[in-house]
């Protein structure tokens, strides 16, 4: 590798050796395998090396009509597989102007952001996890729990969802659902209270986050790094809020913003984050309609119109778009998957560079990667 | 989308349509040549617009043209705006070349990586240009119209 010349241009300040970091290893979420150039234990060069779990979604997508691709979906990210399932049927219902019922709105926007906070507590368990505290990890995958069996009980899976049809959802919800729903909030904002005294005001953590891998606004920007980490870094930039889709105009939430972009503000923007979600699921449970699930008249095929479309919607990591090239069949032409890892990783190198290899784990920790999202 | 910005893509860029974006997410499609492509990112660039997307479409049997396909939206006001550049060439063209982006926006980086990776596209003074998800020595561009669909695609052994 390049270390060899910079070794020997850096001989007086000592030597430069490469660390091979992952794609196996415990805190290198997935399979992120990170070249890194070491002078001691400072990174000179940090070089993300992906694609370990690459699967042609891209491809399947124009090998496959656009009903067949909606299982797709969910495998992209399985952590906001749901976000991504619904996401899917909301670009192709905007593209074909399917109109869907109140009802099915309502539940797709509980359902999401559930999800959301399935994602974000995960994250949470891992990313101390990998700076060192086990505790949190079981408090937050027991809360998690909870989610996962709610929204079991709707849609028969745990991770990789497949709830969402052109036009609506596939199972209607009940009370049931709704009383555990309304049961968990609860339990979530006691839990975060607990969290924020055990963890969020830690003097460990806040000393070994806070001002480590300064993201800067201009940085971010110039990357397209969205989603915590973008308003982490100062851009109160929220898809949910700027080109509201599926509803979320009617919900009064906020978009959390703080301006110092290091890792202890993604770490604060992610468990804000998680209480506005818990604030638009008590709206969508108080101002549920009844109602169908499902449009009374659908086409039996999904035939794109000619032309070129973009939907974004927000994931857990942030702006995951959509560009779709339809030509009259149901087959698309092309279907780009814009994730937002992917950008956010690629943002990486210019972060790392210059912080201790320490540092590493919490900074490449707090950006939220999720590896299959990024290999597509 | 400001006059300013408009008047200076009109000098770059050779056609120019608004979009209904209630119904594609789109605000407008521009078409540029390769010879104006910096130029066009770079008056979005300094306009705070941010690079969003890159990716290409294989259009070399019906046109006879790769088309790389950026996207740039505003994030503070969203304005999103497709920007079409082809290169020349047909089935039997070995090479594509683009200048790259990466110096104006780092993001663009990966994502022609990823381009280069997918369709063969190469761009010229790119500082790593890489395979990015296909391994190092893959010799195929699967994204291509002509890598075939995946299950007739020929084993790599045979």
């Amino acid at each position: 590798m390049s270390s060899d010349s910079e070794a020997n241009k850096d001989a007086e300040d000592g030597e430069v050796y490469s660390l091979n970091m992952g794609p196996q290893h415990p805190s290198m979420h997935g399979v992120l395998r990170l070249l890194l150039d070491l002078r001691g234990e400072e990174v000179v060069k940090a070089k993300p090396v992906i694609g370990y779990s690459h699967r042609a979604h891209e491809k399947m997508a124009e090998n496959r009509n656009t009903l067949q691709f909606l299982p797709n979906t969910s495998r992209v990210d399985y952590l906001s597989g749901m976000i991504y399932n619904l996401g899917y049927c909301q670009a192709i219902e905007k593209i074909l102007e399917i109109e869907v019922p109140e009802r099915a709105i309502f539940i797709r926007v509980i359902a999401n952001e559930l999800n959301r906070v399935a994602s974000h507590l995960l994250w949470f368990g891992t990313f101390l996890l990998d700076l060192g505290g086990i505790t949190p990890f079981l408090y937050s995958f027991d809360d998690r729990e909870e989610i996962l069996d709610i929204l079991d009980q709707v849609t028969g899976s745990r991770l990789t969802y497949c709830y969402g049809r052109f036009g609506g959802v596939t199972w209607d919800v009940d009370e049931n659902f709704l009383a555990r729903t309304t049961a968990f909030l609860a339990r979530i904002r006691d839990r975060l209270g607990m969290y924020k005294q055990l963890v969020t005001d830690n003097i460990i953590l806040r000393e070994r986050c806070t001002g480590v891998g300064v993201v800067s606004t201009a940085l971010a920007k110039s990357y397209g790094v969205t989603g915590p980490s973008l308003r982490a870094s100062g851009v109160a930039y929220d898809v949910r809020k700027a080109e509201p889709y599926g509803g979320y105009d009617r919900f009064d939430f906020e978009v959390p913003v703080l301006h110092e972009g290091d890792t202890m503000a993604r770490f604060h923007i992610r468990i804000r984050e998680i209480e506005e979600s818990c604030k638009i699921i008590e709206q969508a449970i108080k101002g549920i309609p009844e109602g169908d699930i499902l449009p009374k008249k659908m086409p039996k095929r999904f035939k794109l119109p000619e032309g070129e479309f973009y939907f974004a919607v927000e994931s857990a990591r942030g702006h995951f778009g959509m560009y779709i090239v339809g030509d009259g069949s149901d087959i698309p032409v092309k279907l780009k998957l814009r994730t937002p890892s992917f950008s956010n990783l690629s943002a990486m190198p210019e972060t790392l560079a210059g912080t201790m290899l320490a540092d590493t784990i919490a900074i490449v920790g707090s950006i939220d990667v999720v590896m299959p999202e990024i290999d597509r | 989308m400001s006059e300013s910005l408009a008047s200076t893509l009109a000098e770059y860029t050779t056609a120019s349509e608004q979009m209904d974006y209630a119904k594609t997410g789109i605000h407008a499609r521009h078409t540029a040549t390769l010879e104006h492509v910096l130029s066009v990112g770079k008056t979005f660039l300094d306009e705070g617009y941010i690079f969003e997307m890159l990716t290409c479409q294989d259009l070399r049997e019906k046109e006879e043209v790769m088309r790389l396909c950026y996207t740039f939206n505003a994030l503070d006001s969203v304005d999103r705006h497709l920007v079409h550049v082809d290169i020349a060439g047909g089935l039997d063209a070995e090479t594509f070349e683009a200048p790259t982006m990466s110096k104006l926006a780092g993001g663009a980086n990966w994502q022609e990586r990823e381009v280069f990776d997918m369709y063969g596209v190469t761009f010229t003074d790119h500082p790593e240009l890489e395979r990015l998800l296909l391994p190092e020595d893959a010799d195929f561009f699967p994204l291509r119209k002509d890598f075939g669909r995946i299950e007739d695609a020929e084993d790599a052994d045979e």
